[in-house]
């Protein structure tokens, strides 16, 4: 597992641009989102849904997004 | 040609007769039937009407309408459409560092932006993971920095104040939230910032749908109890109060109509169909969509499909046997607020009267 996400930090650079970083922000409350290293999902902490990044796309529409259970570990991204 | 009036800005009724190419990629079958049986997205009308519009496969998946938009980048209506809207950033003396390209017809403004408005960041978006996948893939100018996202317009994931430019073509019309999808707009943009959208219009296939209710088709409508409003898509006059509404400065409101001659009316119906299907909002405004093709042709199976389609045929088609349908499109243009921009006075706070001018520029009347 962590052997793959090295390959993916290399090869992607960053997981989303810099452009995106800045002005993304959570489809529904409008937030700021984290990105999680574990996940490569970008977390809205105020509502705890994970949105998940895929092929280096984000995609924050709210029915791609997971909602978060109270444990540490997030669900997997799809 | 039927006059249409403007409230807002000026009115251009310009009549472009394209030739549609037929699509041979994508014949329409009709051994194939369609239905649009499934999830209707929240909010919309719900439509108590039985009849259902069998009109596209809803298990013909995403990745087809992708397929289909690379097969088919010439639709010359979509590029002319395009082309208008970014023609419109050359009248401007202001450059838009970032900008926000919200879907519809993103494959066009893409191809078609040439590095006007002096765009340096372009950051492109749509509900569709497909469509934005193939936009990338199709990005054949690195000129400008591109970003791609997945994203709803009636939820737009953009901080506010941080674009100079959203532009969406051929996109909005489709959103069961048109007011809240411009609000959000305008919020994510800087002040001074520019938004550009193009709409199909209320007028759109009208002389489609007018024919419809002569038909004897029209009892279903009155069955059904649907409301009189013929067509889910915005009218010109409201296309004003939208942006005012929204909250938009210095409004501009544009009409243009689009013929487009269609070699029978199953072509028409296989580019509506396809339209829907290449336009990613469809997904979630199933019923909008649905809807307004109900209304145009209120197709129960095949067999009323096609008798329909030879009526429309028999009392449209022109010399040269094509049929002739009308896309009325909106331009919509409005403004963030800045302090550069002309205000209208507080009522009440004239310090000069019309008589005063009258006498300063001398009578005509």
């Amino acid at each position: 597992m962590v052997r793959i996400s090295r390959v993916m930090l290399k090869e992607a650079g960053n997981a989303i641009d810099k452009t995106l970083s800045e002005i993304l922000v959570c489809p529904l409350s409008k937030q700021p989102l984290r990105f999680c290293e574990k996940t490569k999902s970008l977390v809205s902490d105020t509502i705890g849904v994970s949105f998940p990044i895929k092929d280096g796309i984000p995609c924050l529409v709210p029915k791609d997004g997971k909602i978060l259970d109270e444990d540490a570990d997030a669900s997997k991204a799809s | 040609m039927r006059r249409i009036d403007s409230v807002y800005g000026r009115v251009e009724i310009l009549k472009r007769v394209l030739e549609k190419p037929t699509k041979q990629s994508h014949a329409f079958s009709a051994s194939r039937s369609f239905s649009t049986e499934g999830a209707y997205g929240g909010g919309g009308e719900s439509q108590q009407n039985s009849s259902r519009v069998k009109i596209f496969d809803r298990d013909l998946k995403r990745r087809d309408r992708a397929a289909w938009l690379s097969r088919n980048k010439n639709d010359t209506f979509v590029d002319a459409v395009a082309e208008n809207l970014l023609d419109r950033l050359e009248d401007c003396k202001k450059s838009f560092p970032s900008a926000l390209c919200l879907g519809g017809s993103l494959g066009a403004v893409q191809r078609l932006l040439r590095a006007r408005g002096g765009i340096e960041k372009l950051i492109m978006m749509d509900t569709s993971h497909d469509m934005i996948k193939s936009c990338r893939d199709a990005q054949d100018d690195n000129s400008i920095e591109t970003s791609y996202l997945v994203g709803d317009e009636e939820f737009l994931p953009i901080k506010e104040s941080s674009v100079d430019l959203i532009i969406s073509s051929l996109g909005l019309h489709w959103t069961n939230d048109l007011p809240g999808s411009m609000i959000q707009c305008k919020l994510a943009l800087k002040p001074d910032g520019l938004f550009l959208a193009a709409i199909l219009g209320g007028e759109t296939l009208k002389f489609v749908l007018e024919l419809r209710i002569a038909c004897t088709l029209a009892h279903m409508e009155r069955e059904g109890g649907i409301s009189p409003r013929l067509s889910p898509l915005a009218q010109v006059r409201d296309a004003g109060n939208l942006l005012t509404r929204a909250g938009f400065s210095l409004p501009g409101v544009d009409v243009d109509e689009y013929v487009v001659k269609y070699k029978s009316a199953l072509d028409l119906i296989e580019h509506l169909r396809a339209m829907g299907e290449t336009n990613a909002l469809l997904q979630r405004n199933k019923a909008k969509f649905s809807i307004f093709l109900s209304r145009i042709f209120s197709i129960l199976n095949r067999e009323t499909a096609l008798a329909t389609a030879a009526i429309y045929d028999s009392m449209f088609a022109t010399e040269d046997g094509t049929i002739p349908a009308t896309f009325q499109v909106i331009y919509m243009t409005g403004w963030k607020e800045h302090s550069s921009h002309p205000q209208a006075k507080r009522r009440g706070s004239a310090t000069v009267s019309f008589t005063d001018i009258h006498k300063q520029f001398g009578g005509q009347s």
